[in-house]
C-alpha cells in the first residue's frame, strides 16, 4: 500500500465526514446559535463579575466578555468533541463501518480520516466564535501570531478530546451512552477550571481541583493569547504540553479500542 | 462460463482425463474446510462446515435466520475472525493475507451499508476512492452502474430519501465498483417487493453470465431455486445438504403430502397417524415434522383418498393437508425436520423524518 493511496483514503474519509457535518442542521445550531447564546447570556448575566475587586488585576481585562471569549471556545470545542464518537456508533449500526472494513484500505485511515474531519469542524467553529467575538468588540492582544496559536490550541485540544468520546463510542457501541458519559466527563471540568472565572476568585475546593484540571491550563493559554499583549510562551507552551499529554492518553486508548473493533 | 472438472466434488460433469489430486482445488475459487466460529460466551454460530464454490458459478447458502449464513460470509470476506478451520479465496488464505482478499471481492451486506446523508452518486464516488480506482475511470464507472441499477434519475438525491428497493440496488452497485472476482451478497432481496426482487435476480444473473462468481445467502427457497447453480442448505451452523437445486429436489424423489391434526383428545396424533398410514402401499417414507407429518410418495394425488380414510378410521381430525411436488422447502424439511420460515418480513424502515418512501421507478 503506497503512501499516496493512504493519503487518498484519509482524504476521502475525512471528506465524507465533513460533507455529512455540513449537511446536518444540528451542526449549524451548535456552531452558530450556541456560541451566540453563550456570549449573550453569560456575559449579560455575569457582566458584573468584572467589577469584583481583583478581577482586572488578575486577568488583565476589565471586560468579562473578553475574558469569556476563551471559555466559549473551550465550551464549543468540548461540545463538538463530545459528538465525535457518535459518528462511529452510527456507522456501526448502519453497517457502513463494515463497508469500510471490507474495502482494501489501510484501517488506520478510517480513524485518522475521522479525527481530521473533527479537527476541521473545530477550526471552522473556532473561526465562527472569533468572528463573533470581534463583532462584539473583543480583540486579540497578541496579534496574528496569537490568532494562529489560538486556532492551533483549539485544534489540538479538540482532537485530543475527540479521543475521549470516540473511545467511549467504540467501547459502548451506543450513542446515548457516548453522549451521556462524554457530557459527564467534560462539562464539570469546564466549571471546575479557570475558564469562566479567574483563579483568584475561585473558592476552595474548586480552586484546589482547578489546579489538577487540564482545562485550567488550556483556558489560561487562551485567556493569555486573547487578553495579555506580548506572547507569554510559558503559558502557551504549558497549554500545548497538557493537551499533548491528554491527547497521548486518549488517542492511544482510542487506537487500541479501534484496533479491537476492526479486527473482531 | 465453463464448468470444469473437480476431483474433489463427486458430481463432476467431466469424466475425461483425471486431474491430478494436487490440482483438486483448481476450479474452486472459494475453499472452506471445517470452519468454526464461536461467539462469546458459547454460541457456535458456525459449527464445522466445509464447502467449495467453483469459479464462475452462482453458489447459494439457503437457511433460516440464525443458521450461520451471515457469519460464514463475514469470515470469508475478512470481516470477522474464525475460531478454527480454513477459508481460502482465489488461493488467498483469510488468515495470511486478508488485505489481498479485500482487493478481489465485492460485498453487499444484509443491512444496507450506504450513507444516507450523501447522494447516491457521492456514495459511489467514495467507494471508487476506497477501492483506488484510477481517477479518470471513476465517473464513467459510476454512470455505467447507475444506469444498470436504474438509479440515474435519483443519483443526485440523498440516499436517505430512497425507497428500500433503491437502497438495496445502490448497495449492490457499491459492491460492484471494484469489478470484483467474487461477489458476496448477503440476502440480496430480503425486504424487497416481488417486482424489485425479480429485477435484482435478473441483474445478478446478468453479472454471472459475464463471468462473475457469486456467493449469495438467502432465506427464500424460490430465490435459491432460480439463481443458484449449486447450493448448501444450512441450519444451526451445519450444512445439511449440498447439490444443485434439481439434484436436491430429486433426492426427495417423490411428492410430499404434509398433514397436521386437530388435537381432539388424541394423545399423540403424529404417532397415531404414522401407525395408521403404515399399511398403505405406495408411501415411501413418513416423517414427523414441525406441527405434523410429511408423507413422501411417488404418486401422491392418487393416494390422498386412502390417506384421508385411514386417518378417519384412526379418529384423527385433519387440520390441514397440502400436496406439493418437491420444492426446496421440502428438501429443507427432509434434512432438518423443520419448515423454513418463509414468511415475507418487510421490516419497518425508521427514518428520523417519518416515512419518506417513494415508489421505485
Amino acid at each position: 500500500m503506497t503512501a499516496g493511496e493512504f493519503f487518498g483514503e484519509v482524504k476521502s474519509i475525512a471528506g465524507r465526514w465533513i460533507k455529512k457535518t455540513l449537511r446536518r442542521p444540528p451542526f449549524l445550531f451548535f456552531s452558530l446559535v450556541q456560541p451566540i447564546v453563550w456570549f449573550v447570556l453569560f456575559t449579560a448575566a455575569f457582566a458584573s463579575v468584572a467589577d469584583i475587586p481583583g478581577f482586572k488585576e488578575s486577568t488583565g481585562t476589565g471586560s468579562y466578555l473578553t475574558f469569556f471569549a476563551g471559555a466559549v471556545i473551550i465550551q464549543t470545542v468540548l461540545a463538538s468533541a463530545m459528538q465525535s464518537g457518535v459518528g462511529f456508533v452510527t456507522d456501526m449500526e448502519s453497517g457502513f463501518l463494515d463497508k469500510l472494513k471490507v474495502a482494501p484500505i489501510h484501517r488506520a485511515s478510517i480513524l485518522l480520516g475521522k479525527l481530521l474531519s473533527d479537527g476541521a469542524r473545530i477550526l471552522l467553529q473556532t473561526a465562527v466564535i472569533l468572528i463573533l467575538a470581534f463583532a462584539l468588540g473583543v480583540g486579540i492582544a497578541t496579534g496574528l501570531l496569537g490568532l494562529v496559536l489560538l486556532f492551533a490550541i483549539a485544534l489540538a485540544f479538540g482532537i485530543a478530546w475527540s479521543g475521549i468520546s470516540t473511545f467511549i463510542a467504540l467501547a459502548t457501541k451506543n450513542s446515548e451512552s457516548t453522549l451521556m458519559i462524554s457530557l459527564l466527563t467534560t462539562f464539570p471540568l469546564l466549571f471546575l477550571s479557570t475558564a469562566v472565572m479567574p483563579k483568584l476568585l475561585l473558592k476552595s475546593p474548586v480552586s484546589d481541583i482547578a489546579v489538577y484540571n487540564p482545562i485550567t491550563y488550556i483556558a489560561d493559554g487562551l485567556h493569555g493569547l486573547i487578553i495579555t499583549p506580548g506572547l507569554n510562551w510559558s503559558v502557551v507552551g504549558l497549554a500545548f504540553l497538557i493537551i499533548g499529554a491528554v491527547g497521548f492518553i486518549t488517542l492511544s486508548a482510542t487506537t487500541t479500542m479501534f484496533r479491537r473493533t476492526v479486527s473482531a | 462460463m465453463t464448468a470444469q472438472a473437480s476431483t474433489s466434488v463427486s458430481k463432476s460433469r467431466s469424466s475425461s482425463i483425471a486431474a491430478p489430486r494436487l490440482t483438486a482445488e483448481g476450479d474452486a475459487i472459494i475453499h472452506v474446510e471445517n470452519l468454526v466460529k464461536v461467539y462469546d460466551p458459547d454460541i457456535r454460530a458456525v459449527d464445522g462446515i466445509s464447502f467449495e464454490v467453483r469459479r464462475g458459478e452462482i453458489f447459494g447458502f439457503l437457511g433460516p435466520n440464525g443458521a450461520g449464513k451471515t457469519t460464514t460470509i463475514k469470515v470469508i470476506t475478512t470481516l470477522i475472525k474464525k475460531t478454527s478451520g480454513t477459508a481460502i479465496v482465489d488461493g488467498i488464505d483469510v488468515d495470511k493475507n486478508p488485505a489481498g482478499i479485500r482487493k478481489i471481492i465485492g460485498y453487499a451486506a444484509q443491512e444496507v451499508g450506504i450513507d444516507d446523508e450523501l447522494t447516491g452518486r457521492e456514495n459511489l464516488r467514495l467507494q471508487c476512492a476506497l477501492y483506488h480506482l484510477p481517477k479518470e475511470e471513476r465517473e464513467e464507472r459510476i454512470a455505467e452502474l447507475l444506469k444498470a441499477i436504474d438509479l440515474e434519475d435519483a443519483a443526485d438525491r440523498r440516499a436517505g430519501t430512497y425507497s428500500g428497493g433503491m437502497r438495496k440496488r445502490l448497495d449492490l452497485a457499491m459492491a460492484l465498483i471494484p469489478h470484483p472476482k467474487v461477489l458476496f451478497l448477503d440476502e440480496p432481496t430480503t425486504g424487497l417487493d416481488p417486482q424489485n426482487r425479480a429485477a435484482v435476480w435478473d441483474y445478478i444473473r446478468g453479472l454471472n453470465e459475464q463471468g462473475m462468481t457469486i456467493f449469495l445467502t438467502t432465506q427464500y427457497m424460490e430465490e435459491a431455486d432460480r439463481l443458484a447453480d449449486r447450493l448448501c442448505i444450512i441450519d444451526h451452523g451445519h450444512i445439511m445438504a449440498e447439490g444443485t437445486p434439481a439434484s436436491l429436489k430429486g433426492s426427495i424423489g417423490a411428492d410430499v403430502v404434509t398433514l397436521s391434526f386437530k388435537t381432539n383428545g388424541v394423545a399423540n396424533p403424529n404417532a397415531t397417524a404414522k401407525a395408521a398410514l403404515a399399511r398403505i402401499h405406495g408411501i415411501r417414507e413418513i416423517q414427523e415434522v414441525d406441527g405434523g407429518i410429511a408423507v413422501y410418495a411417488q404418486d401422491a394425488p392418487a393416494l390422498v383418498p386412502q390417506l384421508v380414510l385411514a386417518l378417519n378410521d384412526a379418529h384423527l381430525d385433519i387440520a390441514e393437508l397440502t400436496l406439493t411436488h418437491p420444492t426446496l422447502d421440502d428438501v429443507f424439511m427432509k434434512y432438518t425436520g423443520r419448515k423454513m420460515r418463509t414468511e415475507e418480513v418487510t421490516p419497518q424502515r425508521r427514518t428520523p423524518w417519518g416515512a419518506r418512501r417513494r415508489r421505485p421507478m
